[in-house]
């Protein structure tokens, strides 16, 4: 006996309701014009259906290479975003890094996949080890889980909220960093039917927890790879 | 309104670029920032719960490992321990899954403010359950609680964070672990821990080469191979220095017993001689707790040893100048 499949299920199933939950953010950012985002909106509705596709490995589709290029086009996104925000404001931990650290992960993950088989067998993962029997290093994953899992419980704590996707220079956060006022909507107001359905989706937290649990996802993923 | 700027990280710590906003923010709060440090590491407990082997019935399985625990315990402490293995023996998935949730409940409690009293006072109580009949209560009663191996037990060390990092409105002067209890309270918390683990050093097996390097060699398999190399080398180092390096770690625990009562620079020097003493530990001797193996349900005492010494760090008047308001919430600079 292994782990339960339903907790694979259970997991899987997390990931496609935060990429199904970023994918409504990402279309409307896309009605609305605001770009505020959209980036992250975009890789976690990538991460999401990929790590479902880990967890069940019947819900997995398209080539690999296809995924591992996606990825990587995000983890040079991210790198470069870090890098112009370091230029902007000076040495700190930039919002982006996190996502580009993310989407070095998932890399890994489809270079050194886990072969995920549950207790009754029935769950033989398709992306069941390398031929050459390469391994992700087991330091090198719990590092990374270390990194989502303190993502995770920071983004939480975090009075900033919405920050996990629009990070702390966005005016909106900055009045709330600096006391001024509660956080609002970085993507604005209400605009008509799209803004209703905006106001209902894009709330601040919610966009928190939908980077928590893909965090948790990746971070379990990881473990189950070392 | 129409936000087009899309330059959204967290503010400057240096540099010489505006930062409008970090001027105007509150001083960190770094009994807040501790707190979140000990829920991410039970964070981590919990993922590592949910590993398969945790689910599996049997030696090779979360039961065999709390049996494993009972080995040359007195009758009465093995006893308690078998009693809860075999409750897990019999419901491994609906135990296991529940020894998760509570450890998710523990982390995620203390994130939230309203409920971080209750789920340090709750981790409180796991820890020492934990301890018990997870840990055999750390191998005291076999005499086999080196330091080395994590000794008095690693979990232990998570109850004495959760008392140190109680919530409190007060200064973070002259470290964050006095804020809550005061300063002589956690010089007394600080002198018992080292002054123990130096006992421990050399009582019992402690310092027997021969237990050191069996320690070390018994950890060896499933490494990853740069692990499984440091590991070598010091299962031979141990073979051969191994009371030596046992005398050498108590004298370095009652340096540092002594280290919080000397001036701040030399506590900071003595602080520094712990982390480094016990990173090196964590990593050649405790192997990250095993889990890098695959086998481990907790990273074992190296982490926390390392939380509980920056807890004691002195702090200067500059970066925490007054009180903190526990109901007022202060950003995060770093946003991992």
């Amino acid at each position: 006996m292994g782990t339960p499949a339903w907790l694979y299920y259970l997991f899987g199933a997390l990931m496609l309701v935060v990429a199904g939950y970023c994918f409504v953010l990402l279309v409307l950012s896309v009605a609305t014009h605001r770009p505020a985002g959209r980036d992250v909106d975009i890789s976690h509705t990538l991460m999401g259906i990929a790590m479902a596709g880990m967890f069940v490995p019947s819900w997995a589709f398209g080539p690999r290479a296809l995924w591992e290029l996606a990825f990587a086009v995000l983890l040079v996104w991210f790198a470069v975003r870090s890098m112009q925000s370091i230029q902007r404001f000076g040495l700190h931990v930039p919002h982006a890094l996190v996502h580009a650290v993310m989407s070095f992960a998932m890399i890994l993950m489809y270079w050194f996949p886990a072969g995920l088989v549950s207790g009754s067998g029935s769950m033989d993962m398709s992306m069941a080890g390398r031929p050459d029997g390469a391994h992700l290093d087991a330091g090198l994953g719990l590092l990374l889980a270390l990194v989502f899992l303190g993502s995770a419980i920071f983004t939480l704590a975090s009075p900033n909220k919405g920050a996990s996707h629009h990070g702390t220079h966005l005016p909106a956060y900055a009045m709330s960093a600096a006391g001024t006022g509660s956080p609002a909507s970085p993507h604005g107001g209400p605009d008509g039917t799209t803004g209703e359905v905006e106001a209902m989706v894009a709330i601040p937290w919610l966009e928190d927890l939908s980077h928590v649990v893909m965090c948790i996802g990746m971070a379990f993923m990881l473990i189950l790879m070392v | 309104m129409v936000i087009a700027e899309t330059e959204l990280d967290s503010a400057p710590i240096t540099g010489s670029s505006p930062a409008p906003v970090d001027q105007q923010r509150p001083p960190r709060d770094l009994q807040r920032t501790f707190q979140l440090l000990l829920a991410t590491v039970w964070l981590l407990d919990a993922v590592l719960q949910l590993q398969p082997f945790m689910f599996t019935r049997g030696s090779n399985g979360f039961s065999g490992m709390l049996n494993g625990m009972a080995g040359g315990n007195p009758g009465w402490v093995a006893q308690t321990i078998t009693w809860n293995g075999s409750i897990v023996y019999h419901q491994p998935v609906l135990t296991n899954a529940a020894f998760a949730s509570v450890q998710f409940l523990i982390a995620f409690g203390i994130v939230w403010r309203r409920s971080t009293t209750y789920a340090l006072g709750l981790s409180i109580v796991w820890a020492l359950g934990v301890w018990w009949f997870g840990e055999g209560a750390g191998g005291i009663f076999q005499g086999g609680a080196t330091p080395f191996g994590g000794g008095p037990g690693g979990v232990l060390f998570y109850a004495v964070l959760a008392v140190l990092l109680w919530p409190s409105e007060g200064s973070d002067q002259p470290f964050v672990a006095a804020r809550t209890v005061g300063v002589r309270v956690a010089q007394g918390i600080w002198v018992v821990v080292w002054g123990l683990l130096a006992v421990l050093a050399l009582v019992g097996s402690g310092r027997s080469p021969q237990a050191l390097h069996d320690l070390v060699a018994n950890l060896n398999s499933g490494q990853p191979g740069w692990l499984a190399h440091i590991d070598r080398s010091s299962a031979t180092l141990f073979l051969h220095q191994g009371t030596t390096l046992a005398i050498l770690l108590a004298v370095v625990c009652v340096v540092v017993a002594v280290g919080v009562f000397l001036p701040p620079q030399l506590t900071q020097v003595t602080l520094v001689v712990a982390i480094v003493v016990f990173a090196a530990i964590w990593v050649a001797v405790q192997n990250f707790g095993g889990v890098l193996a695959g086998g481990a349900t907790d990273p074992n005492s190296g982490l926390p040893i390392l939380l509980f010494a920056l807890a004691y760090w002195p702090t200067n008047e500059r970066r925490s100048p007054g009180a903190h308001a526990v109901s007022a919430p202060v950003p995060m600079k770093a946003e991992v």
